[in-house]
């Protein structure tokens, strides 16, 4: 009985068709009556089980006081009870009756002795030739009516379809259409969707829009001059109509500005759309304005999630959220400004000419923040595999395995971190600005510093916040003698460098601090040089003290030194190098020149003891630079 | 994570196991060690059932140092299976109590967790059921992977507070593999082997 289905089984609600005429109309019957149904029901009524009875009641004569007893008994029955079927009992009396009369007629004239049947005489039907002729004639023309409305109709629509090839057909639009947006059939109407939430997207608005069949092509449309828009030659208007919400209707971008101290360092205004069509009059083609439609809606959805991650963030420097701005401090004085940037009005012009006059600004701040926000609609929809039956769905692959590898607390808490999009596009920003900085200080140094050659090779190779700067410092025309090489990454407020030695110095967001450390390179680099330069010219090298505690104390770094001796050590060179005063170069000679034997010192054999120090005038020296000037120095004081 | 060495600490007569704790916690903290709240190990023991063979144990560990994580030891015999599996196992071993019943009593260290520098000590008491076993002392010095290489080390540490009690040798089962990376496991498997000791003992140890 559980499983026991109940099935209803009734008429279908439809009336009979009573007759088809030619043209196809059907006509119906119209439904019973209550009255008029219970007769019909009553005719269903087989009276042959009651005959044989009426047989037995006229033959057996014995029986009628009793059968007219039970027959009163019934018609008392009949009024007390079912009077309705009143007039069917007399109904089939009478008809009773007049059954038994004709039986006995039949049986009368059967015995031929009382009774005879004759066959009477049939009369000839006249048939009159013009009724006939007038009769076919009606027909004839009944036929013609329908057969000419019939055509009428088929050559309307023929005409329709050669008038319309023009402009495509509704059905082949709505399959176009079908094929790029999701659809669906409500009733009588068509509705789309364009929102993201397929894609992944979480935002609570809907991209609900209509489709409906445009009206009849008014013929003004193709008279007047074509709309001067952007999208090209106007397409003769589309059998589809599509309704966008207004909210959604017109042109998005977003807008990411970098201010420093109220001043634009640099704008990116971004279209997400590029130049499309701005209108938002009913001529263009419903793919674009689908698309632009879309485009709103994920623009809005962008700004949405951006401001609703600044108010949250607790940064030293709160973000700012304002009307549709969002301003963060990337780095000390400068600011990062989001703007929402939706028009909707007929007044779309001015906006589609502001972007050509800032044309300077890259698309990657504006790239990665689309890409940021498509990349959290990628991972809502897809989860890494494998996908346990019994496991929960969602948490990333680290998180999956960090069970089974026993992972303890600390990596569990460092799984949980993520990064909102703004602390992303905010460290973007900052990584540019510290990529701009050292761009700067490197060009600058190198602009400034003629004498060894400063080259810096940028990686191609990068990621939005961490790129790589390679420098080579080297004497030009000695490249091969020495060349001091350190390397910097450039991170999101920090630079950190990586000397030949294999130190590492991390550095702030302050562009002079590289610059300090640059020089002090460049100094150290002119003594190393300089050693190598003696090995290859013989001479020998004596001393030598990168960090020298004599003389002036400098503002940055410290003085580096070294001492040479000639290969028969009759002369010697000092080289003193300091990043803030230059190059000092002093030589001296063995047998000195000016020895006078005084009252402590007599004997001759003291002036190989060398004299005191005198300073070379470097500027008037030749040579091109300083190891070529030191070349020269070396050449002259060995021939001599 | 790093080799982390378990050390029983002999209980005395006449003080209860909330004092000893009291008493390491403050020869701990003398030595500049901060607390860093409570940690928990704690052991469930399946058999299964007679009529599936030889007898095999199931040990279900849950270490609150690897919260995502689920630790089993099978044994079956002289061989051990180690399996480390996330928290679904729990419900695994739930469905298949069919086969493995619980017959022990749950056993269980806790206590305070202490950070001193690169080491992390942890003072647990024992208990199984309701009754107090004991003291177990673990350090772990963090830095390091192999045991051989920071034994002394820790060994010296842990003779710092806990005096002479503790023996010049690691224990029984890190003697094995001292020249082998640590792993997690490797903590579960040297509780087992106090909590093995504790089981035997009648009483306080």
């Amino acid at each position: 009985m559980a499983y026991s289905v109940s099935i209803s089984v009734e008429a279908p609600i439809e009336n009979q068709i009573q007759e088809i005429t030619y043209d196809g109309q059907e006509l119906y019957q119209s439904p019973l009556s209550m009255s008029e149904n219970l007769a019909r029901l009553a005719q269903k009524i087989d009276f042959n089980k009651v005959i044989p009875e009426e047989v037995e009641k006229e033959n057996s004569d014995s029986l009628e006081k009793s059968d007219d007893e039970s027959s009163s008994k019934d018609s008392a029955a009949f009024q007390s009870s079912l009077w309705p079927w009143d007039s069917v009992r007399n109904k089939l009396r009478n008809a009773l009756t007049e059954v038994c009369v004709l039986s006995d007629v039949l049986a009368i004239a059967k015995e031929k002795r009382y009774m005879v049947l004759d066959p009477v005489p049939q009369e000839g039907v006249e048939t009159k030739p013009m009724v006939q002729v007038y009769a076919r004639k009606k027909a004839l023309a009944g036929a013609a009516t329908v057969l000419l409305t019939g055509a009428e109709r088929l050559r309307t629509s023929q005409t329709e379809i050669s008038r319309n090839r023009t402009t495509p057909d509704f059905h082949i639009e709505l399959l176009r259409l079908r094929q790029n947006w999701r659809l669906k059939k409500v009733s009588n109407s068509i509705i789309g969707d364009l929102s993201y939430r397929t894609a992944g997207s979480k935002y609570a608005q809907t991209g609900m829009f209509e489709v409906t069949k445009a009206e009849e092509e008014n013929p003004t449309t193709g008279s007047p001059p074509p709309s001067p828009g952007p999208g090209g030659a106007p397409k003769p208007s589309s059998a589809l109509r599509v309704m966008v919400p207004s909210e959604l209707q017109g042109v998005a971008y977003i807008e990411v500005l970098c201010q420093k101290d109220q001043e634009d360092l640099c704008s990116a205004s971004i279209n997400v759309l590029g130049s499309g069509p701005t209108a938002t009059n009913p001529d263009i083609h419903w793919q674009q304005k689908l698309e632009a439609a879309q485009n709103v809606l994920f623009c809005k959805e962008l700004f949405n999630q951006l401001a609703k991650e600044a108010v949250q963030l607790q940064a030293p420097i709160p973000h700012m959220v304002v009307g549709n701005q969002i301003m963060a401090t990337v780095l000390p004085g400068i600011q990062l400004i989001i703007s929402l940037c939706h028009s909707t009005g007929t007044d779309k012009k001015p906006p589609s000419q502001n972007p050509p006059q800032k044309s300077e600004h890259d698309h990657v701040l504006e790239h990665s923040l689309h890409q940021l926000l498509r990349e959290v609609h990628h991972k809502n929809t897809h989860h890494p595999f494998p996908h346990p039956s019994s496991g929960p769905i969602g948490p990333s692959k680290k998180r999956c395995l960090a069970g089974p590898m026993a992972a303890d607390r600390y990596e569990l808490m460092e799984m949980m971190k993520s990064q909102t999009l703004l602390e992303q596009i905010i460290q973007q920003a900052q990584h540019f600005f510290m990529r701009l900085r050292t761009e700067y200080v490197l060009d600058t140094i190198a602009k400034e510093v003629k004498d060894p050659l400063i080259v810096s090779h940028w990686n191609a190779l990068n990621s939005p916040t961490q790129s790589c700067v390679k420098i080579n410092i080297m004497t030009h025309g000695y490249d091969s003698v020495c060349r001091t090489s350190l390397i910097v990454h450039v991170g999101e407020k920090s630079l950190k460098c990586v000397c030949r030695d294999g130190r590492v110095m991390h550095m702030s967001y302050e562009p002079q601090e590289l610059r300090d450390l640059i020089f002090c390179q460049i100094y150290q680099h002119q003594i190393t040089a300089v050693q190598a330069l003696a090995k290859c010219m013989g001479w020998q090298f004596l001393a030598n003290s990168s960090h020298l505690g004599l003389g002036a104390v400098e503002p940055l770094g410290n003085a580096s030194s070294c001492i040479l001796a000639s290969p028969i050590g009759d002369r010697l060179i000092a080289v003193r190098c300091e990043p803030h005063m230059g190059v000092q170069v002093a030589i001296a000679q063995s047998p000195r020149k000016d020895f006078f034997p005084g009252q402590l010192v007599k004997e001759r054999k003291w002036e190989n003891l060398g004299g005191s120090f005198k300073e070379v005038r470097w500027d008037k020296m030749e040579g091109k630079n300083f190891l070529n000037k030191m070349e020269l120095l070396m050449a002259s004081l060995t021939s001599s | 994570m790093g080799v982390t060495v378990l050390q029983q600490f002999p209980m005395v007569e006449n003080r209860t196991g909330p004092q000893t704790i009291e008493f390491l916690t403050k020869r701990v903290v003398a030595l500049g060690a901060v607390q860093t709240g409570q940690f928990l190990v704690d052991c469930e023991t399946y058999m299964s059932v007679p009529n599936l063979g030889p007898q095999r144990t199931v040990h279900v560990v849950h270490n609150s140092e690897a919260p995502a994580s689920v630790f089993a030891v099978l044994e079956s015999g002289q061989r051990s299976v180690p399996l480390v599996a996330d928290g679904l196992f729990d419900l695994l071993m739930q469905k298949m109590a069919t086969i493995y019943s619980k017959k022990q009593p749950k056993i269980e260290a806790k206590g305070p967790r202490f950070e001193i520098a690169d080491f992390c000590v942890k003072l647990g008491s024992v208990t199984m059921g309701q009754n107090f076993k004991g003291v177990l002392v673990e350090v772990e010095y963090r830095p390091c992977l192999v045991a051989s290489s920071c034994w002394e080390l820790v060994r010296e540490f842990l003779q710092g507070f806990l005096g002479s009690v503790v023996p010049a040798t690691p224990p029984p089962y890190l003697q094995n593999r001292m020249n082998e990376l640590y792993q997690p496991i490797d903590t579960v498997n040297q509780y087992l082997e106090q909590f093995a000791q504790y089981r035997k003992a009648t009483g306080v140890r």
